[in-house]
């Protein structure tokens, strides 16, 4: 097997223009109850990134090792002639800033037995009384180091939870995931017991009727699929390859969309890949770049996009590390009060308060959205009706712009920003 | 930016691009890379002795290696790339005496890395050994052509080379050629199994600008076997770059219950979809899924006597086949729906369900060979009718280009994203064509709506990532009428 230290010294040999090596020496546990399983796994992940500069341009090669046999001294020939074979226009690396300061490991993780962490994990689960719950967490722990030509040398060890859970009650059953870096943060024993309230919910819930209304989507609405959930648009549009081709749906220095500079709470969006604990958070990038802060919208109007190294130095910049966690800045809106209309212009006259989605489809050339609500609740004239079924059509992009947001924040995964939003104008079909 | 963009423009970046350059060959010295060394022989012999070992310690032991390497390929406007990922791996799977299953995996496939797995497994050096009656090794497979990295652009500017379509208007054009070599062992006590998957797909995606709105449309094939087995070909490229130029018809569409013709990549996304929420043992744990898709339940959908689903890891050059699944099964077909009866599910063996509890299994799949099993399906065939699909169009829209399907399984509730739809009447196309459309319902309600299967099939493969590993599987679907709720994704056109 070929080590960091063997590349690096065969890197040194070979005449190579620019490379980074990153080697990730992961621990893997997994308890899985349904399946009655456990698991265990070590691996070892090494990226070798090589930029070779020739009269033509530069070439780069990226290669992925996981295991090798041979030598330190033919992956980097290898990895040279990938490059030659694909040169591009000449750019150069910007000198390596200082890593980011994050923290990334569970101290309860930092040398327990991960499958005993797992599994003492699944033992402490609070069961919601009368429902059954099959949960599994996998439990990760690496230790990360990357090395450059240029001399950036950092080494990080971080942590990641998984766990997946279904909690059945009766006929009906909901499916949970979350992850975390601590496993204090995975908030499981919260989510259980949202979700057996919820499938009390849904058996008393009828269809919905189609209709103008006012959306409010909370926390397990707004976060569907583990991951940024509606925010997600954002990050895609904030790629500065795609807006240099003229392929995003806005450009630094204009609004997101009409009017979104000139709304009550204009909307802030900022990337930190360096906030404690979070999911996406890292010292550097897997190409050496330090993560960065930066904003992407800032009073409704785009400010900033992910820069990689390449794009930073086609820009002229200092690349960034690209989009990672999301903060969203919090409005001044009430979640408690769902029924509350926005202004009393408002021709909204019901509120629909979307617990949970089926499913939401996004195309991220444009926002445009599709939620497919499995959860929600009614507020007309101070009723409550629970209701399963129908869709919201949204721009997503548009519709965040505009929408009320919650003066309560949330952390979660990769997410930090209001607990829920408040999207007037809607029409649920 | 679909996934597949993401995939085109990931090789591109990672790996760079040459601009002309590399086109015209004024690159760098065309030095030919060498292919990685791979393991040998021996990888068997220390496998035997890890059986062997666990034998000796636990009632059931089954042992997996791969290794396994990804070579991407990719032009555009900009230029090419080619990006490379190894993987090498074994999982090592014993199930004590209280019938808990306990699985160590490494991705060091070395004599050492094995030794570590089993003694972290056993608990101890495990020096004593079973006595095993495996006999000779199996012979070993068919070895593809090499292809160096260059043999792999020069597909990838073929692909582009064979549009003569192409125009100004075209604003993002690409292709990939993507290959997945893996070499996969499966030995137990019981059997010793090698098998050689080498999984190619080729892609050609076309963007232009709609109004507004940027319009794509992809071309894709997928096959195991040799990259020049099978190809891409000039009308389905051509058919691409059409479909992005086609100008869609302005204004709202107009939802509701319609008639409708589903492209073969709609219907295979719709079974592919459905078979993945609904009809595997993993979906059984659900009680809506055991009420509603269980083979003689009281919920089993009542399908038309023509429908019959099967999964058919056997079929010749399917993308998602296979000779054994990752728990060992040699590969056969399991029949899902018969006649319009939901008659089977995929189960793994270790898991459970309704065949995998004391039955055979046969769909246990690890992702990349060596993540957490699970079952799954691995080329999926929708019968075939009698019908041309000429003859099933009517009254009503045609759906083409899937975009993703979603089945929820607590509800049955399918979503399946289309690039376009066609409207005919009289069986003729009235020439409005409405872009990013949805198909919504019931499962239930969908396929038994079902009047007419067309006569020729198109398989499409699927590749998605879960913990980074990579899934392969593929569906194979004619055209399909029948009837469902379509409405638009895009608000105005």
């Amino acid at each position: 097997m070929i080590t960091r230290r063997e590349l690096v010294r065969a890197l040194g040999r070979r005449k190579v223009s620019d490379w980074i090596v990153a080697e990730h020496a992961q621990e893997l546990a997994l308890a899985d109850e349904a399946r009655g399983l456990e698991r265990r796994e070590a691996r070892t992940r090494t990226t070798l990134i090589v930029h070779q500069d020739v009269p033509q341009g530069r070439g780069t090669a990226r290669l992925e090792l996981t295991a090798q046999e041979g030598s330190a001294a033919d992956v980097v020939d290898q990895a040279v002639a990938l490059a030659l074979t694909a040169v591009a226009p000449s750019w150069k690396s910007v000198a390596p800033a200082a890593p980011a300061k994050v923290a990334m490991l569970d101290p309860a993780l930092e040398s327990a037995d991960l499958a005993e962490a797992a599994a003492a994990i699944l033992g402490r689960l609070r069961r919601p009384a009368g429902a059954a719950v099959t949960a599994s967490i996998e439990v990760l722990r690496e230790q990360v180091a990357v090395q450059s030509s240029a001399g950036l040398a950092a080494r990080w060890t971080a942590s990641h939870l998984h766990a997946e859970a279904l909690i059945t009650t009766g006929e009906r059953s909901l499916q949970l995931a979350r992850d975390a870096r601590r496993a204090a943060d995975l908030g499981l024993d919260a989510a259980l017991a949202a979700a057996a309230v919820d499938l009390a919910f849904l058996g008393a819930a009828g269809p919905p009727a189609p209709g103008p209304c006012a959306l409010v989507l909370a926390a397990d609405a707004m976060l569907h699929g583990e991951g940024l959930g509606v925010w997600a648009p954002f990050a895609a549009q904030a790629d500065a390859a795609l807006a240099r081709r003229g392929l995003t749906r806005y450009q630094p220095g204009a609004p997101i969309a009409p009017g979104a500079d000139r709304v009550g709470e204009p909307l802030g969006i900022a990337s930190n890949g360096a906030l404690d604990f979070a999911t996406r958070s890292a010292p550097v990038g897997d190409e050496g770049d330090a993560i960065r802060q930066f904003t992407l919208v800032e009073r409704g109007v785009c400010t900033g996009l992910g820069l990689s190294p390449h794009e930073a130095a086609r820009r002229g910049r200092d690349p960034n590390g690209g989009v990672r966690n999301l903060v969203i800045a919090p409005g001044t809106w009430d979640e408690a009060a769902p029924e509350q209309p926005a202004s009393s212009a408002s021709r909204t006259i019901r509120t629909i308060e979307v617990r949970r989605l089926q499913s939401l489809a996004i195309d991220p050339y444009t926002g445009e959205a599709s939620l497919e609500l499995l959860l929600a609740i009614e507020h007309a004239g101070g009723a409550k009706r629970p209701l399963t079924g129908g869709t919201v059509s949204l721009d997503l992009v548009a519709a965040l712009a505009r929408a009320r947001r919650s003066a309560t924040r949330i952390r979660r995964g990769p997410y930090v920003g209001p607990a829920a939003v408040r999207i007037e104008d809607a029409e649920l079909i | 930016m679909s996934p597949n963009r993401r995939e085109l423009l990931g090789v591109l970046g990672t790996a760079s691009a040459s601009t002309l350059l590399w086109a015209l060959g004024c690159t760098g010295p065309a030095r030919r890379p060498r292919a990685a060394a791979r393991p040998r022989g021996e990888v068997r012999t220390w496998l035997r002795d890890a059986v062997a070992r666990l034998a000796a310690v636990f009632p059931a032991v089954h042992v997996l290696a791969v290794s396994r390497q990804r070579t991407s390929a990719a032009v555009d406007v900009i230029g090419t790339g080619v990006a490379r990922e190894r993987r090498d791996g074994a999982v090592l799977a014993v199930r004590d005496p209280k019938g808990r299953w306990h699985e160590q995996a490494t991705s060091e496939l070395t004599q050492a890395g094995i030794d570590v797995a089993v003694r972290a497994l056993a608990g101890g050096p495990a020096s004593r050994r079973a006595s095993l009656s495996l006999g000779a090794p199996p012979p070993p497979p068919d070895e593809p052509a090499a292809l160096d990295d260059r043999a792999l652009g020069d597909r990838c500017e073929q692909i582009t080379q064979l549009d003569e379509k192409l125009s100004s208007r075209i604003v993002y054009a690409a292709a990939l050629v993507d290959v997945d070599d893996a070499r996969v062992w499966s030995i137990s006590p019981a059997h010793d199994r090698e098998q050689r998957l080498v999984r190619v797909r080729e892609q050609a995606l076309r963007a232009a600008w709609n109004g507004t709105r940027p319009v794509t449309a992809l071309a894709e094939r997928g096959w195991i076997g040799g990259i020049d087995d099978q190809a891409l070909g000039r009308e389905a490229v051509e058919q691409a770059t059409e479909d992005a130029l086609r100008l869609m018809t302005p204004g709202a569409f107009e939802d509701g219950e319609r008639v409708v013709l589903l492209d073969p990549t709609v219907a295979a996304s719709l079974v592919d979809a459905a078979v993945r929420a609904l009809w595997t043992s993993a979906a059984a744990r659900r009680p809506e899924v055991r009420r509603r898709a269980a083979p003689g339940g009281p919920g089993a959908p009542a399908l038309p006597a023509f429908l019959s689903i099967t999964d058919d890891p056997t079929a010749p050059g399917a993308y998602g086949g296979f000779q054994f699944d990752d728990e060992g099964v040699p590969a056969a077909p399991i029949v899902l729906v018969d006649g319009g009866r939901p008659v089977g599910v995929l189960a793994d063996r270790a898991a459970g369900g309704p065949e995998g509890r004391g039955g055979r299994g046969g769909r246990g799949r690890r992702p990349g060979h060596v993540g957490a099993v699970e079952p799954a399906p691995s080329h999926l065939k929708l019968a075939a009718g009698p019908f041309d699909h000429a003859e099933l169009r009517g009254e009503g829209l045609t759906l083409e280009g899937a975009l993703g399907a979603s089945v929820d399984p607590g509800t049955g509730r399918v979503v399946i994203g289309c690039a376009r739809a066609r409207e005919q009447k009289g069986g003729e196309p009235t020439g409005r064509i409405h872009a990013d459309v949805e198909l919504t319902g019931d499962l239930s309600a969908l396929l038994g709506n079902v009047t007419g299967l067309g006569k020729d099939a198109l398989a499409v493969p699927y590749r998605d990532e879960r913990a980074g590993e990579p899934c392969w599987r593929s569906a194979e679907a004619p055209h399909v009428r029948t009837r469902g709720l379509v409405r638009a994704r895009r608000r105005r056109a």
